[in-house]
């Protein structure tokens, strides 16, 4: 984060010191902003997530249960998704946990790639090809019923754990063989834009945000490393998109 | 002029558009609502004391028990704290003194504060706050006195124009815990809420109007 920046937010995500990844100690969180913007499509905006997110974080008063640093956020000239992996893997590494506020997807898909070995919980209206081929099975929440059949296939075929928004809202939300450590992926996108406008993907039916809160809250894995993307702040005037994002990332830090 | 122009443009705005009265009209059993403007003493949060305005501006006719007054706003000290609580208590206190119940609206928890005491010290009995976004305890009889306490904070995200937080009670489950507490309410306290005072605010304020009618409902009423 450049000095302007600094200037214009004082403090950190939820109250946290801005500071280096050498600050931080073992079972500390690295909060890092990642303003990468969608590539096209009609609703854009993530770029402004990461600092948004500190801002209602810190206009609600919201307390971190952890400590950490919030590392500012990733200057995204040249190789920057090269420069996140490899911070990713020093922190994990470290026993330090990355809290990624994206951006767009490939922010998460970056953070996926410095941790190819965990299994993945990723919230998201649409299975993705580079998660479906991982090594590990992916868990999914929310996902629509608007698929490719050929993913719905390999899904089934590796016997891939999901549940729809319905589902979930219908209290099917106890999912088996879920690891100790795992990576935890939200896309908000998976959020209904009837309840919550702020996300860059159209998800009719999608999930209720008190839904994923409590859902990603009652998952008790280690997570580590979360990543959150697809939050396009200025789209909700609201809020309620960011706090969804807010009280989502401390249910999962509180319960994992 | 019409109708609709004469209300809007004709009349004093009041809460629930009840008549505007004063101490010496109340007799007992009447319900009085009263503006509460202080939002810096107990859980500050600015924009709260602005509540009782924006109910007083989005109300209609004819939703109010009959006989219910809108007795104006308390006199407040919000920098002298001290000399606030004993002026709001002894307000308070003189609307009760005539067996009238009140109801404060707007501001902070303060003014649940004061009500509570200005109820102890006229009924001289040891009068509950019970809130209606708690567990409310069992062995609370209907003709036990207490004070209702409304928290407006306590609304679901979804109903308010900024949210705090995602969970909450919807409007009509406080309704449903304003008509069922069990005591007899002889006053309330309707705060915590900073309505945004453009478009946005319409939802949590025809909210807040509707639980405020509930409580006046429920203060005529007495027991549940």
């Amino acid at each position: 984060m450049n000095n302007a920046q600094r200037r214009l937010i004082t403090a950190g995500y939820a109250g946290l010191p801005f500071g280096e990844f050498s600050k931080c100690e073992a079972g500390d969180v690295g909060v890092l902003g990642v303003p990468s913007e969608v590539d096209g499509g009609p609703r854009s905006g993530t770029s402004l997530a990461p600092d948004a997110l500190r801002r209602m974080s810190g206009q609600l008063e919201t307390i971190l249960p952890a400590n950490g640093r919030d590392l500012g956020n990733l200057d995204l000239s040249g190789d920057w998704s090269g420069v996140l992996m490899q911070l990713v893997t020093q922190m994990v590494d470290s026993g330090v946990k990355p809290v990624v506020l994206g951006g767009a997807s490939d922010v998460a898909s970056a953070v996926l790639r410095a941790l190819p070995d965990l299994l993945v919980v990723a919230a998201m209206p649409r299975a993705r090809g580079d998660l479906i081929e991982r090594a590990e099975n992916t868990v999914w929440v929310g996902l629509n019923g608007g698929q490719p059949a050929e993913e719905w296939d390999q899904i089934s075929q590796r016997a891939m754990d999901w549940r729809t928004a319905r589902q979930l809202d219908e209290g099917h939300a106890d999912f088996s063989g879920m690891p100790e450590r795992a990576v935890l992926w939200i896309d908000i996108s998976v959020i209904d834009l009837g309840h919550a406008a702020g996300a860059v993907g159209l998800n009719p039916g999608g999930m209720k945000p008190e839904t994923l809160v409590s859902v990603i809250g009652a998952m008790s894995c280690n997570w580590q490393a979360i990543a959150i993307t697809g939050l396009a702040p200025a789209r909700d005037t609201r809020g309620i998109s960011e706090l969804a994002a807010i009280e989502t990332l401390n249910a999962a830090l509180r319960h994992g | 002029m019409g109708d609709a122009a004469q209300i809007q443009f004709d009349t004093v705005p009041s809460f629930l558009g009840v008549p505007v009265g004063d101490l010496e009209d109340l007799v007992p059993g009447q319900v009085a609502i009263a503006g509460y403007f202080c939002d810096n003493l107990d859980r500050p949060a600015a924009g709260q004391r602005y509540l009782a305005r924006q109910l007083r501006y989005a109300s209609r006719l004819g939703k109010a028990p009959a006989g219910t007054i809108d007795l104006g706003d308390v006199n407040v000290f919000p920098l002298e704290p001290d000399k606030h609580f004993s002026a709001v208590i002894a307000q308070c206190g003189a609307v009760l003194e005539t067996g009238a119940r009140i109801v404060l609206v707007g501001g902070d928890s303060s003014g649940l504060k004061a009500l509570g005491s200005a109820a102890q010290l006229i009924t001289g009995e040891n009068v509950s706050v019970i809130s209606i976004s708690e567990r409310i305890a069992s062995n609370i009889s209907d003709d036990q006195p207490i004070v209702l306490s409304v928290d407006l904070q306590k609304l679901a995200g979804k109903w308010m124009s900024h949210p705090r937080r995602l969970t909450g009670l919807s409007p009509a489950t406080m309704i449903a815990k304003i008509h069922t507490t069990p005591g007899s309410v002889i006053a309330a306290a309707v705060f915590g809420l900073a309505p945004a005072l453009d478009n946005r605010g319409s939802m949590e304020t025809r909210a807040a109007l509707a639980i405020l009618q509930a409580v006046t409902e429920r203060l005529e009423k007495g027991a549940p």
